[in-house]
């Protein structure tokens, strides 16, 4: 493997950033966290890839693990999990080529999960990635696990049959979206797809036409996640999965209840990330977000030791927060899910209009507007504060509630007439209506357009949309500047329908310095993905960035082990445990 | 009497099937498309065309409408993305939930099964029960008290009655389990203890609007001479109460529980929210949310079958309970 660029002590390369936005509950209301640090690094020692993870203090084995949810999983299969509470839920079960290890406050390293390392970079091209595949690592019957399974896993993922799950890595070796066009599973089933091969037993090598710099991060989706082939059911495999992780599936009624039991062929030593301390977990769906929390508040029997999964509901917020008794049981932590009022740059083209509307953004008005620090955080950059190599800056530095000054400074007496499109939900109604009045002060006039919330997304994706502004959010799938400033700020993408540059930003010397950032090494990016952040900001303000998301969940006094994640921003299980 | 059953089995079935024609048009008038939610973000339009074309959803109506109905009476082969070959009766698949409808059906009716029978067996007893003794001690204090819980019961609302129930039994006192769902088959006294609540704050609300009619019903009915006639014969008031006036006066009640109870059993999708519980009601309402309409046909389908089998119950529940009624 090619050394990595600055490592640094431990063999780690650390990226220390400020988190100016997290929350902590302190228990007499919430209140803002200032002292939390965000740290994004990537394993370059194998040790800090072994097994087994540290003991969680306090932790021990036994009883059973809770978690209530509203609506069921949408899958167990790991090559078609996408869904965040399938992200949470499938580590119980499934093993990846690497994954992320999250101390839960803002910690992070990208270490080897099945594979001894995140990967090696053959050629140092980022076109041929290598991984070896750890000694000791079984399936739930017994046998072990080696890169034949992998690769298995990965080339099902090719099966049109089996959609739902990320699709960056069949993209990648097919070098087309088209992927399950270009190589067709159902007929190569003893072959794997172009790019993928297996040298041996322990080694498992990609080879793509392009650079494919993320790669590390990418293998750390459950696409990776082994199956032996006489394993496949199919769309089956939703209901009954094979385990390689620390449970098992004991029992699926599909809907209403997914029970695992310890799976007795996984090795602690040879994990990095997670325990096996409940005797079970049990996943119950049905009840609403208000009866789930509700019901964990109520502290009664088994749901002493339950969770949550759907946040606190606006109606229990003040309950939660103001109830000195339930400091203990709640989690408040933002997530990597970022909101931006979208500007659609073919039709605000002047960039003085779009400098006025950053300064005049009332972000503390909106935060209110939508319930508080509790649901919702500040942003004033284009990448969520858990991003690897994040820098906190304000490009428009205009205080919690906008500078209408400035703007109006700025528009030299326009008034500039813009088509704000919101959904028809009751969010986006509030969130519009304080926009609105918000940017009106500033000398906007501001003209609200509904759009039907089925349809938005689909409708602000066409490139002749025919809004000036509206409301995006986008939570990328690792914490890189890859995962998100190429996919909403690269002109280069833009097409018809079907669009990810909703602002249809297309700026040739951003898109050449991305291509530079993307041919670095992934350890070295993350402080010019930062740079390029801010530049974009300060030279062109694309967006105006509004928030991230606030997780805030709460569970049973027995429940232990329980953080939010920092990837995906939703409660993570590795460490759960029941208390005594 | 097998005349009238055949007349108005027919008559079922074409509402049946302008029901499912009906449902079927709606769906593809939502502005919603099914198969968006289906693709992962940075789903391009041509692979979403694809899985339209997979699904069948970019044949013509007609034909897509033929090929769900001969799957209900015949089965039909749904293709190895949605779960291979669907056995008669075969609902579809459903591309939200990966499983067969039918499947989802058979975890979900009995729930709603288990909601409605017993809560409507307690709202009869109670509301009928509540209107025959008002009407007969009318004036009293009893009937003033049935007129009082009755009028209550009718001006509140489920969400609030559920809500307040959950809070007494289960959060405060704790004298009942979290309303959830076990089969009576597994374990009788969980299934009854967890929906309990359910049954009571259903039956509370309902029995309100029996009291009522029931009371209106009987005192009509008492008035009339063939009650007159009957104790001028020196018939006891038992007799006369329980065997003439009842039957008389329960006839419109029975046309409006069987309206209520097959509307019910259709989905109770407020009480099955409130007290967290997956039925019938919320499967169709998430069916209609995430687009799914092979869900959402199936749960209409057996709702609008449930309400004309009412119906058909009804009819012949009048012949029995009321003899002047004749079935042609």
């Amino acid at each position: 493997m090619r050394p990595r660029v600055a490592v640094a002590a431990g063999g780690a390369i650390a990226l220390v950033v400020a988190l100016g936005a997290c929350s902590k509950n302190t228990g007499e209301g919430t209140t803002v966290d200032s002292e939390r640090k965000q740290t994004g690094v990537i394993a370059t020692d194998p040790k800090d890839s072994q097994g087994p993870a540290a003991e969680v203090s306090g932790a021990q084995k036994g009883g059973t693990f809770s978690v209530i949810r509203e609506s069921p999983i949408s899958h167990l299969d790991p090559q078609r999990t996408y869904s965040f509470a399938g992200l949470m839920a499938n580590p119980l079960w499934s093993r990846y080529l690497t994954t992320w290890k999250d101390d839960g406050k803002g910690g992070l390293v990208l270490v080897g999960d099945l594979a001894e390392t995140p990967g090696k970079n053959v050629n140092n091209d980022c076109k041929v990635w290598e991984f070896t595949i750890k000694d000791g690592v079984k399936f739930e019957d017994g046998r072990p696990i080696t890169s034949k399974e992998i690769a298995y896993g990965i080339a099902r993922s090719f099966d049109p049959d089996l959609s739902g799950g990320p699709t960056y890595i069949q993209e990648w070796l097919a070098d087309t979206a088209q992927f399950d066009t270009k190589w067709d599973f159902k007929k190569n089933k003893t072959s794997l797809p172009p790019g993928l091969s297996t040298p041996d037993a322990k080694t498992l090598r990609f080879e793509f036409a392009k650079p494919r710099c993320d790669l590390p991060f990418a293998v750390s989706l459950p696409t990776t996640a082994p199956l032996p082939a006489d394993k496949d059911t199919g769309v089956d495999l939703d209901k009954q999965p094979f385990s390689s992780g620390p449970y098992k599936v004991a029992k699926n009624q599909v809907g209403v209840q997914i029970t695992l039991d310890r799976n007795p062929n996984w090795d602690a030593n040879t994990d990095p990330v997670r325990h096996q301390y409940p005797d079970q977990f049990v996943w119950s769906f049905g009840p609403t977000a208000d009866a789930a929390n509700n019901r964990v508040i109520a502290d009664n029997g088994a749901d002493q030791s339950a969770l949550a999964f759907n946040a606190v509901p606006a109606s229990l917020v003040a309950k939660v927060a103001g109830d000195a008794s339930l400091k203990s049981r709640s989690i408040l932590s933002p997530t990597p899910s970022a909101n931006q009022l979208v500007i659609n740059n073919q039709r605000v083209k002047d960039l003085k209009v779009r400098q006025a509307l950053n300064y005049a953004i009332d972000r503390e008005g909106m935060v209110k507007a939508l319930g508080g620090q509790t649901v919702a955080a500040p942003l004033t950059t284009l990448m969520p504060p858990a991003t690897i190599g994040y820098k906190a800056y304000e490009a428009y530095p205009a205080g919690p509630n906008g500078n209408v000054d400035k703007a109006k400074e700025l528009l030299g007496g326009q008034t500039p007439a813009l088509v704000l499109g919101v959904a028809d939900n009751s969010t986006e109604q509030q969130q519009g209506a304080q926009l609105k009045a918000n940017l009106e002060r500033a000398g906007f006039k501001i003209t609200l357009r509904n759009i039907s919330d089925d349809a938005k997304l689909d409708e602000i994706k066409k490139k002749d949309n025919p809004w000036d502004l509206y409301l995006g959010n986008w939570a990328a799938d690792w914490p890189s500047g890859a995962s998100i400033l190429p996919v909403l700020y690269d002109g280069r993408t833009i097409k018809a329908e079907g669009n990810s540059n909703q602002s249809y930003f297309n700026d040739p010397a951003i898109n050449a310095e991305m291509d530079r950032i993307l041919a670095m090494e992934p350890s070295a990016q993350g402080p010019e993905w930062a740079k390029l952040d801010e530049r974009i900001m300060k030279e062109h303000a694309p967006v105006v960035p509004l928030f991230v998301d606030v997780a805030y969940n709460v569970h049973g006094s027995k429940a232990g082990g329980i953080f939010i994640s920092s990837v995906f921003g939703y409660p993570s299980f590795v460490n759960a445990y029941v208390k005594p | 009497m097998s005349r009238f059953l055949i007349k108005r089995l027919f008559s079922a079935t074409l509402t049946l099937f302008a029901v499912s024609v009906l449902t079927f048009l709606m769906f593809f008038a939502l502005p919603r498309d099914p198969v968006t939610g289906m693709c992962p973000k940075n789903c391009n339009p041509e692979r979403l065309e694809r899985v339209r074309d997979d699904l069948g959803l970019n044949d013509p109506l007609v034909s897509q409408y033929a090929g769900y109905m001969k799957g209900i009476v015949t089965g039909r082969d749904l293709g190895s993305a949605q779960g291979g070959r669907c056995d008669a009766p075969c609902l579809g698949w459903s591309y939200v939930s990966n499983e067969a409808v039918s499947d989802t059906i058979a975890r979900v009716l009995p729930v709603t099964l288990s909601i409605v029978i017993p809560a409507a067996i307690l709202w009869l007893l109670l509301g009928v029960g509540l209107g025959m003794v008002s009407a007969l001690r009318r004036g009293t204090w009893l009937d003033r008290a049935a007129i009082g819980f009755s009028l209550t019961g009718a001006s509140l609302q489920l969400y609030f009655v559920g809500a307040v129930l959950l809070l007494v039994f289960v959060y405060n006192l704790r004298l009942l389990p979290v309303p959830s769902y076990t089969s009576i088959f597994d374990d009788p006294v969980k299934w009854a203890s967890g929906l309990v609540l359910a049954w009571v704050a259903l039956a509370f609300l309902f029995s309100a609007i029996y009291a009522r009619l029931s009371r209106a019903q009987m005192l009509e009915t008492l008035s009339e001479d063939f009650v007159r006639t009957a104790r001028a014969k020196g018939l006891a008031k038992p007799k006369v109460y329980g065997r003439h006036a009842l039957r008389a006066a329960i006839t419109p009640v029975v046309t409006i529980a069987g309206l209520d109870v097959g509307g019910a059993l259709g989905g109770t999708v407020i009480t099955e929210t409130t007290f967290g519980i997956q039925g019938l009601g919320r499967t169709a309402v998430d069916a209609v949310r995430s687009g799914d309409l092979p869900t959402i046909m199936a749960t209409v389908l057996i709702a609008a079958v449930f309400v004309v089998l009412a119906n058909v119950l009804v009819d012949l529940l009048y012949a029995a309970i009321d003899p002047r009624v004749r079935l042609r």
